[in-house]
């Protein structure tokens, strides 16, 4: 315990560590909040639904805060649900089971900026026969332009903005044009109050008519929408525990089980540790990015044989040569003499001396260590390789680039999952470096 | 060419440390003659190699005070600028051979790559050729085989690396060498051999040698001075056959007491406590507190008088009636 | 004295010294080579069993087969006059016959000791679906194709970033603790985001943003008529690329040599140096540059063992007509001979990285003659 108070002592003297812990705080924080606000199933569910779960939200939009710093404000994405707000439908007995169902959608609209779509969307309910709606449009200069008459089904959407006749009554106008033109200057928006007004009537008893209107923005959510409308922020959101988890668990993992294997290696020596020798000089020719890509096509491309390739492959690369040499140069020294001299078993003598030896390199290793791995999944996502199921940063870029997000100016895209990659990455690295210098008596100081 | 080389006056050199400033070189003075061999002796941690590395202006980062006056043959060379020192002075006036010579080497590149150095640097005028005739000669007098010039330092032995060291130092043919420790790494032999071998040199060229050592006994094969050190300053010197009858500080008395001698029986004596710490020397006499011959005054701090025979100490015991050493 | 001295003389034994420098380094870099040579194999080896374990090798080779025999068959003329019914039967037997012949009906581990000389041989027929730019759909001729883009760049990037780190680390060990020393320091975490990660946002800025400098791809198209013009174009669509694999590594490379330097430095000999009145340039490049090369040169094989794994990335990134980026299209194809090819290549690429770092170790640091250990740490 003092140990770690001495150590977060130390970690004071280096700003940039202090600001790596921050980062990491940040990221724990962040995933805490991922994990239990949309738990893994509904993650699944929002990142892989299907159209039906991305229905209300825009294509291509940017996050909804970039008004901040637009001079004409662009609409964000407006959703108004009868089944939300019931008040907004008056029924009216009309005897003998007609009933008139009347549905307003009433906003105020403020933007400069145009709407990217607008639908309909109606859920009804009732036996045979099928409810009616007439719908039409009021400006706030009080004209009235009529839309459609619909026969309701179970499920129906009326997609405004593909409606071909409305641009007949609008001059030629898209209808997200040209529902909310000014009629002296078509290219400008007429702010103020609308209303959808939809004259519904129901034929049965227990007939019901729920609408839902959706206003898609040009902007939308705090992180922006991809190009099949999923939500950016809820894949932004469940990176950081997938990054985080890969990164820990990979680089801990690999770490300890690097050092025993050294250890071992060492203390037991003779072929043992020949063959560890020869082993990782064929691990170390072995590219590893390509034969992960040849199990991820082959195989499987679940995260977890991803990693666990990625760890064995590690466990023998680089690092066991260094951790090698550090329990050679200790293995001579006069208190390991002793320890054999008084009897003390080899697991004994591995564990309780050699290894804590050890520690110190090991802490700072780890630490530096987890961005390779939390990059290695993203350039797995990024290559098509990513696992299946998980939103993760990775393959938000992956998304990115194969809709050329930089060549249209989607930068919002790229750089979401970019900046948080980067700041995961530095985060752990900053803090790694600080523990390396002081850590290691001879960089003390530099 | 007068007879003094070298003269050192309230010489001072101070580190700063996380635990306070080191005070290792403390107002040091004396004068050597040409020609002659100053050993320099004292326990470790007493300032011997910052005494020469302060000669040479081997200066670590953490300094803190450099200042004195060191006058070879005439000149203040404290006055003159880097670029000048490192042209003029280093090694081609004033060489040294560090302690533990099997380091001081250049892992790799080859001896002689290291030996011809010097003398290439400091005379631009000097052909290879000629250079390597000279270190050839080098060689030879250090009792070297010359194939061993174009090995790598760790093909050779510690006694050989010494050596070969030695006549980098020579090699350039300087007036002053201050040799640290030459010997303490070497067994019995090779450590004959070595003294020997200065002795020719001495004979031969009429280098004069700065000695570090804590070995009294092989110094004063090569000696004619001796100078002590204690906490970093020098409590007494004089001329080396005084000093094994008749020396005059109490520390000296007790060094020369603890070395066993051959001839006589001798009860050995040691001298009990610690030095202090140079990090705050106690403000009067630093060696007060170990000395039998202790009194009131000592809480004073001492100034270094003349005695007869060229000989200047530092102590309460000696100061009646005698002017304080004039420092410049 | 004398005869200490001639004593001493005979006791050093009679060294027998191999010939020289040049016979040192080319029994090292014999050794070295066949033991990476070795390493390699090993490797391939593996690679082609993770491949096969899939069955995918044998696929592969079975379809190679087949294209031969579908080639012969439409040069025989007695088989041009057959039936359907009996070309088939025709062609199953020729199957059945030349399995035989390459043992490919045996057990798997012989049959995988096919697969591994085909494999390092890159003998690995031809492409499911991609082609070589000249049409050609030898999986040999694609790769082959597609190395010297890859090497050009690889080469580019590590030699710029290996002299401007020494160069910056040499710089800073002089001014250890000013604040450039510092920043660099501070700025050494950069390192853990790879190569292509930068590549995006130097297409970003002076691409997307700038316009300064292409999106991608090694030449303008339509390409500059003159030989000059062409080479212009090419340093031109050099530049980004490179440069993000120079700014993913040299703040971390400049901060681990300036501290090597630094602490090398403070070595005795250095000091001995100073001593004998040496420059400070001439003490930097000989006292502590040489002395320390080994160490840098050890520590840049991992760099570069990191650029290679993101070499892949990299090229897609910046649609560079590489091994890479073969890589990626032959991943989203699925085709197999030719993803098989690149690890191949990517095998044989690393072990030759890896053994001209061996040999540039053997070259400058003189210990490793006697075998004290030149296995790089």
């Amino acid at each position: 315990m003092r140990a770690i108070r001495n150590l977060f002592n130390q970690i004071k003297n280096y700003p940039t560590a202090i600001v790596g812990l921050i980062i990491i705080a940040f990221m724990v924080v962040l995933s805490i909040y991922a994990v239990i606000k949309i738990p893994y199933r509904e993650a699944v569910r929002l990142w892989k639904g299907g159209e039906n779960v991305w229905i209300e939200n825009p294509r291509n939009a940017r996050p909804a805060w970039f008004n901040l710093f637009y001079k004409e404000k662009q609409p964000v994405t407006m959703v108004i649900k009868t089944a939300e707000n019931p008040e907004l439908k008056t029924v009216t007995d009309l005897g003998n089971g007609i009933a008139a169902q009347d549905i307003v959608f009433e906003f105020d609209y403020q933007y400069d900026g145009f709407p990217t779509e607008l639908s309909l969307f109606f859920t009804t309910k009732f036996q045979t026969a099928r409810p009616n709606v007439e719908i039409k449009w009021i400006t706030p200069d009080g004209r009235e332009i009529p839309m459609q008459s619909l026969t309701l089904r179970a499920q129906e959407s009326y997609r405004i903005s593909q409606d071909t006749r409305l641009p007949r009554r609008l001059n030629g106008a898209q209808p997200e044009k040209g529902l909310f033109a000014d009629p002296e200057n078509p290219d400008k928006v007429l702010k103020g109050t609308y209303r959808l007004v939809i004259g519904g009537l129901v034929f049965e008893p227990g007939s019901e008519i729920e609408a839902s209107f959706v206003l898609y923005g040009k902007l939308h959510g705090f992180a922006g929408t991809d190009h099949v409308r999923r939500d950016i922020g809820v894949a932004l959101l469940w990176g950081a525990p997938v990054a985080l988890s890969v990164g820990l668990v990979v680089a801990v993992g690999t770490s300890l089980t690097t050092m025993c294997l050294a250890a071992f290696a060492v203390w037991f020596g003779g072929w043992i540790d020949w063959i560890i020798r020869r082993i990782n000089e064929i691990v170390m020719i072995l590219p590893l990015l390509p034969i992960l890509i040849m199990i991820g096509l082959f195989y499987s491309r679940s995260i977890i044989v991803m990693m666990g390739v990625t760890a064995l492959l590690g466990v023998f690369g680089g690092g066991i040569l260094s951790y090698r040499s550090m329990f050679l140069q200790a293995k001579t020294s006069g208190y390991i003499e002793a320890a054999r001299a008084y009897g003390a078993s080899s697991f004994r003598i591995i564990f309780r001396y050699l290894i804590p030896k050890v520690i110190p390199v090991l802490i700072p290793g780890f630490v530096t260590q987890v961005p390779s791995y939390v990059f290695l999944e993203a350039t797995l996502a990024v290559l098509g390789l990513g696992d299946k199921d998980l939103p993760t940063w990775g393959k938000l870029l992956n998304d990115a680039y194969t809709e050329g997000a930089l060549l249209t100016g989607h930068f919002y895209w790229v750089l979401e999952p970019a900046v948080l990659l980067v700041l995961t990455g530095f985060g752990f690295a900053m803090v790694g470096f600080a523990l390396d210098r002081i850590f290691n008596p001879r960089l003390r100081g530099l | 060419m007068s007879k003094t080389l070298l003269e050192v006056n309230n010489l001072k050199l101070y580190f700063r440390t996380s635990k306070g400033p080191v005070q290792a070189v403390d107002d040091v003075s004396f004068k050597l003659d040409r020609g002659k061999t100053l050993a320099v002796v004292g326990e470790s941690g007493c300032g011997k190699t910052s005494l020469s590395k302060a000669i040479l202006r081997l200066l670590p980062r953490n300094i803190m005070e450099y200042s004195g006056e060191v006058i070879l043959d005439g000149e203040d060379i404290m006055k003159y600028g880097e670029d000048v020192f490192r042209r003029e002075i280093r090694w081609k006036k004033i060489a040294m051979v560090p302690q533990a010579a099997m380091n001081s080497l250049n892992p790799v590149l080859k001896i002689v790559d290291q030996i011809i150095e010097p003398l290439l640097v400091h005379d631009r005028d000097l052909t290879k050729d000629k250079a390597l005739e000279r270190v050839k000669e080098m060689f030879r007098i250090v009792g070297l085989p010359e194939d061993f010039l174009y090995r790598y330092p760790f093909e050779l032995s510690g006694g050989m690396r010494q050596r070969a060291t030695i006549a980098m130092a020579l090699v350039t043919n300087p007036e002053l060498v201050i040799l640290d420790e030459p010997s303490s790494a070497l067994d019995l032999l090779t450590q004959a051999n070595l003294m020997n071998v200065l002795k020719r040199i001495k004979h031969e060229f009429g280098t004069t040698f700065i000695l570090i050592t804590h070995d009294i006994g092989t110094a004063s094969e090569l000696a004619d001075e001796i100078a002590v050190m204690y906490a970093g300053e020098m409590v007494e010197k004089c001329h080396a056959e005084y000093f094994y009858t008749d020396a005059r500080h109490p520390y000296s008395r007790k060094l020369m007491s603890s070395v066993p001698t051959l001839r006589e029986d001798k009860e050995l004596v040691f001298i009990p406590g610690q030095p202090p710490s140079l990090i705050s020397p106690p403000t009067g006499c630093r060696f007060a507190e170990r000395c039998e011959q202790r009194f009131a005054k000592c809480s004073e701090h001492p100034p270094t008088v003349d005695l007869e025979h060229d000989q200047q100490v530092q102590c309460w015991l000696y100061t009646d009636g005698r002017e304080a050493k004039k420092h410049a | 004295m004398l005869s200490i001295d001639t004593a001493q003389k005979r006791a050093v034994p009679t060294q027998r010294r191999t010939s020289g420098n040049l016979g040192r380094i080319a029994k090292y870099t014999f050794v070295r080579g066949s033991t990476i040579l070795i390493t390699v194999v090993i490797g391939v080896y593996l690679a082609i069993l993770i491949a096969n374990m899939g069955g995918y090798v044998d696929e592969m080779r079975i379809g190679q087969l087949k294209e031969q025999i579908a080639l012969e068959m439409m040069n025989n003329e007695e088989v041009r006059l057959m039936t359907m019914q009996e070309r088939k039967e025709y062609e199953a037997n020729v199957l059945e016959v030349r399995k035989k012949q390459l043992g490919l009906d045996r057990h798997f581990i012989v049959r995988s000791f096919e697969y591994l000389w085909s494999g390092l041989t890159l003998d690995l027929g031809t492409a499911d679906y991609l082609l070589s730019d000249s049409g050609s759909r030898w999986v040999r001729n694609i790769l082959g194709e597609r190395l010297a883009p890859t090497l050009l760049l690889m080469a580019t990037g590590q030699l710029l970033l290996f002299f401007s780190a020494v160069f910056v680390a040499l710089f800073l060990s002089r001014r250890y603790g000013s604040p450039l020393d510092k920043l660099v320091v501070a700025m050494a975490p950069t390192s853990a985001a790879p190569a292509w990660f930068y590549g995006i946002f130097l297409i970003m800025v002076f691409a997307a943003v700038l316009g300064w400098l292409p999106f991608g791809g090694m030449m303008d198209a339509p390409p500059p008529p003159s030989v000059w013009g062409k080479l212009l174009s090419v340093l031109k669509h050099l530049i980004l690329p490179a440069g993000a694999i120079v700014i993913s590594s040299i703040f971390l490379s400049s901060y681990y040599w300036r501290t090597f330097f630094l602490i090398y430095s403070s070595e005795d000999y250095v000091d001995m140096a100073k001593a004998k009145g040496l420059s400070d340039r001439a003490i930097e490049r000989r006292y502590v540059l040489r002395p320390t090369l080994p160490t840098i040169v050890t520590s840049f094989a991992m760099t570069l063992i990191g650029l290679w794994t993101g070499a892949i990335v990299l090229e897609t990134v910046f649609n560079w007509p590489g091994i890479g980026r073969l890589t990626q299209a032959a991943i989203n194809m699925f085709d197999t001979p030719v993803i098989v090819g690149t690890t191949v290549i990517y095998a044989y690429l690393l072990g030759l990285t890896l053994f001209l770092l061996d040999i540039i170790y053997a070259l400058v640091d003189p210990r490793v003659k006697l075998g004290g250990g030149g296995n790089g740490s």
